[in-house]
């Protein structure tokens, strides 16, 4: 990508990043549409009877051709007509846009910690000697693979548990905005976090390794150029367009984590609203919060590969 | 870590996983003591919220998340393999297309896909299918840039010289030469499975209740946490145990592929 000119790099960048959301859409219309017993079942508790389920599926439109209730959905939802819930009657927008605000103070909350930690992880582990970096590196990996539903349960087995420092649920009374109360934000910003720091720091750390042993480097070593000069000047500007790649994939996990860990903290966000609406089978739901999350991480990515374009040296 | 010792530890904790069902003391489902008893006496690890050994079901609770991570694993490591020879193998348009669909495909949020599917299809499935989605790209991507490579190379370059077939070049020439690398990269897929099919349990959509699942007694202890801290503790270790042994197992191989 690096050999291509930049402009047309930019244009394959948003035309692969087109694509994605295209099939993103695709793959979430196609689940919600395929599953078993439709949501007019699930709507009426399986109480109602043959004629009024069809009369049902024939008002919300259950009973036309696949891809005609798909391109109707997407047009709709670029008009910005998002649907009603089939199980509240509710306007979906009206569900999931205070939802998205939560999520975002989380996510946000969460990469105020991971971001940092990505960084000084990678530079620790990068810069070690040779043996110490390769210990580091193999811990970093491990912790990384520790799925993230046990670093939830350890957080608040510790934590809140036994340390009784932190809630152990996030709940919030409705319309108390979750910057009122910073404390249900610490323990599910801290699952969201560590996995994703730990992962993007063993990626990263690669590169700072690699960046480090660059001839350029060894030789502004030996003019005797203080460690911190070497560090910003020819270290840094090589880790910069891939951190910048790294830290939007640690985004993007933060913003696909959410789902779990959102759910087990009983936080009111984007994910505990997918989570509830794929158990109920809540078809536009589950379609608009799916394909709002994968939409944020596709154009987060997007975003991170021009700037890795327009910083890479 | 000397070389293969990790990749032994690996199938030793798989192996102890799939099998612990086997030695379990109770039944895993049985209410057999007061709820949240804490360890000692007939229950090393102590009972769960509803009176069940947490040692039985630590024991049996590991087989299905293993199994489902096997498959998912395998899936994803034989769709990368296959895709990647034929990308790095065949070269010019076919390799340029492939690499444009994986490309799209690994760009899919990995665990919403899980989510959004497990409506459509059971969670065992749409653990699969999204490790098989997120899992084989990242696999290709490997094969096929050590394919490309080998193929220009002189060893390959003298089969094909000695008039062996493709076939015979890709089976005894490439075959060994990827191998350690594809499994090395074959962990890193069971990981990735592992953790789907962790999340995925965890959120209900995996086994039922009163089945015991690690991902799933996470969060039937985690109330009772403060009770009989050993049954969230107990599957937490369990699962680290499993993911760190086999990721462990990747970078040992790793280090003797060079």
């Amino acid at each position: 990508m690096t050999s291509a000119p930049p402009l047309r790099a930019g244009v394959a960048v948003l035309a692969r990043a087109g694509a994605t959301a295209v099939l993103l859409s695709v793959v979430v219309f196609a689940a919600v549409e395929v599953l078993p017993g439709d949501a007019a079942a699930a709507r009426t508790g399986g109480r109602a009877d043959a004629a009024r389920l069809a009369r049902l599926r024939e008002a919300t439109g259950l009973d036309d051709p696949l891809w005609q209730r798909w391109l109707s959905w997407a047009a709709g939802l670029l008009r910005g007509d998002w649907g009603t819930s089939l199980l509240t009657d509710r306007p979906v927008a009206d569900l999931v846009l205070p939802r998205l605000a939560a999520t975002a103070v989380l996510t946000g909350a969460a990469l105020l910690v991971a971001v940092p930690l990505v960084l000084a992880l990678a530079w620790l582990v990068g810069t070690a000697r040779p043996g110490r970096s390769r210990v580091g590196g193999a811990v970093l990996t491990a912790l990384a693979a520790v799925p993230q539903a046990v670093v939830v349960a350890v957080l608040v087995l510790v934590l809140a548990g036994l340390l009784r420092w932190l809630p152990a649920v996030s709940l919030l009374p409705p319309g108390v905005p979750p910057l009122r109360r910073p404390e249900v934000l610490v323990l599910p910003a801290l699952a969201l976090a560590l996995p994703s720091a730990a992962w993007g720091g063993a990626l990263l750390a690669g590169v700072v390794a690699d960046a480090c042993a660059a001839p350029h480097v060894r030789d502004a070593r030996v003019r005797g150029m203080p460690p911190w000069r070497v560090h910003r000047d020819h270290v840094a500007p090589f880790v910069l367009a891939p951190a910048v790649r790294v830290l939007a994939a640690v985004a993007a996990g933060a913003v696909s984590s959410a789902a779990l860990v959102e759910t087990v903290f009983g936080y009111r966000g984007l994910g505990e609203l997918l989570v509830g609406a794929v158990a109920g089978r809540d078809a536009p739901v589950v379609a608009v919060t799916g394909l709002l999350g994968g939409l944020v991480v596709v154009v987060g990515a997007a975003v991170a590969d021009l700037v890795a374009l327009a910083v890479t040296r | 870590m000397r070389p293969g010792a990790g990749a032994v530890a690996g199938v030793v904790v798989v192996v102890a996983a799939l099998s612990g069902g086997l030695v379990a003391p109770h039944d895993p489902a049985a209410v057999v003591g007061t709820p949240f008893s804490v360890p000692g006496g007939a229950f090393p690890l102590g009972t769960d919220g509803l009176g069940r050994d947490v040692l039985s079901r630590v024991l049996a609770g590991g087989a299905r998340l293993v199994l489902l991570a096997l498959a998912g694993g395998a899936a994803a490591t034989a769709a990368g393999v296959v895709v990647g020879l034929l990308a790095g193998w065949v070269g010019g348009v076919t390799d340029r297309l492939l690499t444009a669909a994986l490309d799209l495909l690994a760009a899919l949020p990995l665990l919403l896909v899980a989510l959004v599917l497990a409506v459509a299809v059971p969670g065992g499935a749409a653990v699969v299918v999204a490790a098989v989605a997120g899992g084989a790209p990242l696999t290709a991507r490997v094969v096929r840039d050590a394919a490309s490579r080998f193929r220009g190379s002189g060893w390959v370059e003298a089969a094909r010289g000695r008039g062996e077939s493709t076939g015979a070049v890709l089976v005894r020439e490439l075959a060994p030469a990827l191998g350690p690398l594809v499994a090395a990269d074959a962990a890193l897929r069971f990981v990735l499975g592992l953790q789907l099919a962790c999340t995925v349990a965890l959120l209900g959509f995996g086994p039922q209740p009163p089945s015991p699942d690690w991902a799933l007694m996470l969060r039937e202890n985690l109330p009772g946490a403060a009770l009989n801290p050993a049954g969230v503790a107990a599957p937490a270790a369990a699962l680290v145990l499993l993911a760190c042994g086999v990721a462990w197992s990747a970078l040992s191989r790793r280090g003797v592929a060079g």
